[in-house]
């Protein structure tokens, strides 16, 4: 584009948009309310459904509200075998994950963006390259690799085969944040006789803390969710995770009991949500801090 | 207000314009803390073993699955055979899997595109809106990805199921459509494709629009101000200064969003099974018909490497300006 | 990192003896070795070159007896797999207690999930910390029988039998090329359910026991409830392949035969498509138009016969015993008495043949308790365990005989299903079968019949191809 051209266009449109554009915010407190609504929709639905009895889950006329409200799905719910027992190995793993992740992740990033050495471009491409893989094809091998290491039915197994899963993703998606911050800070840092450690922990680190946050939101979600490796690679039922309890209210004998599914299913949701209100705060703090402004 | 220089300098080079005390960028050889020695192999090992340990080698294990005929046989008893490429020719020369290889790449075309705009669309809307609405936004967004996918696929079937569906009845009352209570979706090629692409934009949204937002509330707010100082219009601001910053984590959003939907499957499966008459059969759909249903890991990991050297064929151009970007910044 | 390998050699050490091979199409220039010694090539840091320390279990390790009532095992227990919703805690006790009493040895029973369960015992049967007896889908055994997954019981087999008939659904599908691979652990079948009290009021006092009286009862159900919206007089989903199998049988048609060597698809064959004619017309004219193209069950699919007859929605449906509890559960307006079942009465003049459905018990290729494990099964396929606390589950038990038992003391709505049981039929015992089932072909072959979206001829041209390919491959 021409720098003229786009130069002349904001000055014809300045005396409307000046100062701030109230009809813009309109439009877009419209168009957020409206998102909302279709993105909800499901998650309401599902929501709806855990508080209706078995005759009323599917009706020709839908019922918006639950018109014979009822408690008994998530009763049911919390008492299916095994609840507190997996939600605990839940909690274990998926915290494992979070800080083996995190901690690998966030060094391999800073190597990856705030230093220079042979073979960096060849090691992004890799890293990218493996998560091209279909997953479904690497579940064997992976499985074969993790049983001659020993590592099936353990909770590190879990961990790090959640770990390796997520891995490459955070690193290229934290190194998009390290990548972001002004190298004026280490040149400053090294002016004044820093050593790398210190720049790397005393500044880089906590500049790139909502980069972090972010990409632990997706580990987290990851390894929460995840139903396949973690009923493969554990043997014992008492090593199953929470996934696995959600699983357990579809079978053939006793059909699909609805209710009980999405019941357990916001369950299994909250912590998800918890989990990203608590950080959303370190998010916002994070960002307001204004440390990125070099 | 705004002195031409400073708004002809912003249209080209916002960061520069907008912050005076950086210096330009692009004259120094080196950037980084060091230019060598041993910090980035003491940073990069520990995620270098746990990445080759327990990805890299079962590659290696699938590639060389790929030769043979490995299935539960060779799990239970040791036993297989090495078949060569026999495998890659029956693959290759079959027109069915080149089938679905092209309604993949426009499957994921769609996908990523739908998923990439709105999440932008949204990122901008977080930061345009009132406190009290971008609350509720990330609200939304976070309920929707938490949200188990046994559960959204359940609903799902739910909303577009013929008699009962909820999305049937609200389209129905809208009169729009004329009556569409009976329609099953998954049975009409087109319907399909549009139930299948709404789930998961619906579940890639969240991730799109959150790590967009979070990259875009590093931007330095100094470069907004100046140039709305300047009397640049809102698209303006947009294209020139979010946009800009945004590149790296856009490109990264859209390559990741390519590869995931290129895979794609559970929820295809969970739709359409493929069908209608194999219109919704994308290469996830067709390795597992043709491996795992029956676990013919040879078949299937040979599919996988055929389909993992096309997708990286088709992003090779996407995955180097990647990693140029990174390298320029 | 490697330095664990050698007490894991897992998956790829090599195979016991026990299981040869089964590929009918042996090719016998092809080199067969183990999956160690030509490993990889990748000699990384891992330990997948880690030479086999041959850990498997050969018949001489786990030496066996040949007298089951003879094996002992104090201080040894052995892991058994149920699966979700099948046999309850207290049936899993009186067989468990009654093992323990027999051997010493104790049980740890692990209940398993549905989902990708055939993933998961796949890559459990890899392992050297194999369960020693996994239950599963009747249909399912052949996948791992073919295999080397499972141990070859032929052996065993009149003992286990224990001087019962099995029925031909469970032990059909158990019975891999003569071998026997799994012992029948329980039944169900399915019969038509319907509401007693819509039918009293559309002037019908007696079950059919005819087709056409079938039909004609339906035509009263619809003139009296046909105005009512969604109103379907017998719900019958297209995609629901079990029922649509029905037709095909009653009509003398099949699924597959097996020539020699060679599975052949029947669906093409003039028997077969009267069937599936005489399907898609009852279909469409009794059920509702949206069911044509959905399943009674299924993730994408929450549409559930039981629910819809629950809601009042329909007057008759295909289903499990359980589905009457289900209803009444749903609709604790319904009970008993306003229900009824019969067998339906097929075009042939006879009770249509039903699918079979239940599982088999397996023991493990490398379980290290195989005798211990085969007393086990024997106890739970035991007449005892069988009539008793099974058959009080509501499940079907496993032999003519004892359904005979048990048959003269149920109640009459559950006689149907014992009738139903003697009269069944199960899918072909070839390897590939699940294939067919989890490819979605045969639920897509009905819908497509039902539907309409393709003729019976057409839609049984394209699965017969299907069949062929799948069942006949070996590779």
């Amino acid at each position: 584009m021409s720098r003229t051209r786009a130069a002349r266009a904001p000055h014809a449109n300045r005396v409307n948009r000046a100062p701030r554009p109230t009809s813009g915010r309109i439009v877009a407190n419209t168009l957020a309310v409206l998102f909302c609504l279709v993105w909800i929709f499901p998650v309401y639905w599902m929501v709806n459904t855990a508080f209706k009895p078995p005759y009323d889950v599917t009706t020709p006329t839908p019922q918006f509200l639950p018109r014979h409200f009822t408690l008994t799905n998530f009763k049911a719910a919390i008492t299916q075998s095994h609840f507190l027992g997996d939600l605990r190995n839940s909690l274990i793993v998926v915290s494992g994950t979070l800080v083996v992740a995190i901690a690998l992740g966030i060094f391999a990033a800073a190597a990856l963006s705030r230093f220079r050495f042979r073979g960096r471009r060849a090691i992004l491409v890799v890293i990218l390259a493996v998560q091209m893989l279909p997953s479904a094809a690497l579940l064997i091998p992976m499985f074969l690799v993790f049983n001659k290491m020993g590592l099936l039915d353990h909770y590190l197994g879990l961990v790090l085969a959640y770990v390796a899963a997520v891995l490459p993703f955070s690193i290229w998606v934290m190194r998009g944040f390290f990548l972001a911050l002004p190298y004026e800070l280490e040149e400053a840092a090294m002016v004044d006789g820093a050593s790398t450690a210190n720049i790397l922990f005393r500044i880089l680190f906590p500049l790139v803390a909502p980069g972090v946050i972010a990409t632990s939101i997706f580990a987290f979600v990851y390894a929460w969710n995840d139903y396949l490796i973690a009923y493969t690679f554990m043997k014992d039922q008492s090593m199953y995770t929470l996934p696995v309890w959600l699983a357990s209210f579809s079978t053939p004998a006793t059909g699909t009991n609805y209710g009980g599914q999405m019941a357990a299913s916001v369950l299994f949701s909250l912590p998800v949500v918890i989990f990203f209100l608590a950080i959303q705060r370190n998010l916002v703090a994070g960002l307001s801090s204004g440390a990125v402004k070099g | 207000m705004s002195s031409p220089t400073a708004t002809t300098v912003a249209v080209g080079e916002p960061v520069a314009a907008a912050a005076p005390p950086r210096r330009p960028r692009r004259q120094r050889g080196g950037r980084g803390v060091k230019r060598s020695g041993l910090a980035p192999l003491l940073l990069l090992s520990p995620a270098g073993l746990v990445i080759i340990a327990l990805t890299i080698v079962p590659i290696g294990y699938l590639i060389w699955m790929s030769f043979t005929d490995a299935g539960q046989r060779m799990l239970f008893t040791g036993e297989y055979d090495v078949v060569g490429l026999q495998q890659y020719r029956d693959i290759l020369t079959d027109p069915s899997f080149w089938k679905s290889f092209a309604r993949t790449v426009g499957f994921t075309a769609a996908m990523v595109g739908g998923s990439v705009l709105l999440g932008m669309g949204v990122a901008q809307l977080i930061g345009k809106v009132g406190r009290v609405m971008r609350l509720a936004l990330t609200f939304v967004l976070i309920c929707a990805w938490a949200m188990p996918n046994v559960a959204s696929s359940m609903v799902w079937g739910w909303l577009f199921q013929p008699g009962y569906g909820v999305g049937n009845w609200l389209l129905t009352q809208t009169h729009l459509f004329g009556d569409v209570t009976d329609t099953n979706w998954a049975d009409r090629p087109g319907l399909a494709f549009v139930c299948i692409w709404m789930l998961i934009v619906w579940q890639a949204v969240p991730f799109v629009a959150l790590t967009l937002h979070a990259a875009q509330s590093q931007v330095d707010p100094a470069y907004y101000e100046a140039a709305r100082m300047d009397g640049a219009s809102e698209w303006r601001v947009y294209w020139t200064i979010t946009v800009h910053f945004l590149r790296p984590t856009l490109l990264l959003v859209t390559i990741l969003s390519i590869i995931w939907d290129f895979n794609v499957f559970n929820q295809i499966w969970l739709i359409s099974k493929g069908g209608p008459d194999g219109a919704t059969s994308t290469l996830g759909v067709y390795a597992y018909r043709n491996a795992f249903v029956s676990f013919h890991f040879g078949v299937g990991s040979a599919i996988a490497v055929v389909t993992t050297l096309l997708l990286l064929g088709l992003t090779a151009f996407y995955v180097r300006s990647l990693v140029r970007t990174g390298e320029e910044l | 990192m490697g330095r664990r390998h050698h007490e894991f050699p897992g998956a790829t050490a090599p195979g016991p003896t026990r299981a040869p091979r089964e590929n009918t199409q042996g090719d016998t220039l092809r080199k067969t070795r183990t999956l160690v010694a030509g490993a990889l090539g990748i000699a990384t840091a891992v330990a997948l070159t880690a030479c086999g320390s041959g850990s498997s279990s050969d018949a001489s390790d786990s030496g066996k007896s040949n007298d089951l009532s003879a094996v002992k095992g104090a201080g040894k227990t052995i892991t058994v797999w149920n699966m979700q919703g099948d046999l309850s805690d207290d049936t899993m006790k009186a067989i468990n207690d009654e093992f323990t009493k027999e051997t010493g040895a104790q049980v740890k029973v692990q209940t398993q999930q549905w989902a990708d369960i055939a993933t998961k015992v796949t890559t459990a049967l890899a392992t050297d910390g194999t369960p020693d007896v996994v239950e599963l889908g009747n249909t399912d055994v052949p996948l791992f029988a073919n295999s080397g997954g499972l141990a070859d019981l032929t052996d065993a087999k009149s003992q286990l039998q224990q001087g019962g008939t099995w029925l031909d659904g469970l032990a059909g599908p158990a019975t891999v090329d003569g071998k026997l691979y799994g012992v029948p652990a329980f039944a169900a079948t399915r019969t038509v359910i319907y509401n007693k009290s819509m039918w009293d009021q559309a002037g019908i006092t007696a079950a059919p026991t005819t087709y056409d009286e079938l039909t004609a009862d339906l035509d009263k159900v619809k003139a009296k409830f046909g105005s009512q919206k969604d109103f379907s007089p017998f719900y019958l989903p297209g995609r629901y392949w079990y029922d649509g199998l029905q037709w095909v049988w009653d009509a003398g048609g099949d699924i597959a035969t097996k020539d020699g060597d060679t599975w052949k698809g029947g669906l093409e064959s003039s028997e077969a498509q009267q069937g599936l004619n005489d399907f898609k017309t009852f279909q469409n004219a009794y059920s509702t138009k949206a069911s044509a193209t959905i399943n009674t069950t299924g993730t994408g699919q929450p549409d559930q016969d039981k629910d819809i007859f629950a809601a009042g929605k329909t007057s008759a449906v295909v289903g499990n015993a359980w589905e009457i509890g289900v209803i009444e559960q749903d609709n604790p307006k319904i009970t008993d008495a306003d229900l009824g079942t019969f067998p339906f009465p097929g075009k042939s003049g006879k009770a249509q043949p039903v699918m079979l459905a239940g599982s088999d018990w397996g023991v493990a290729a490398k379980s290290k308790n195989q005798d211990l494990a085969e007393v086990w099964v024997k106890i739970a396929a035991s007449e005892a365990m069988q009539t008793g606390p099974i058959a009080k589950q509501g499940w079907i038990p496993v032999t003519t005989e004892e359904i005979g038992t048990v048959k003269g003391t149920a109640d009459a709505l559950h006689q149907a299903y014992f009738d139903a049981a003697m009269n069944s039929k199960s899918t072909p015992a070839a390897a590939n079968w699940a294939t067919i089932e989890g490819d979605g072909a045969v639920e897509q072959f009905f819908a497509d019949v039902a539907s309409g979206a393709k003729s019976p001829a057409d839609a049984a041209k394209g699965f017969d191809d299907h069949l062929n390919q799948v069942l006949n491959n070996n590779g």
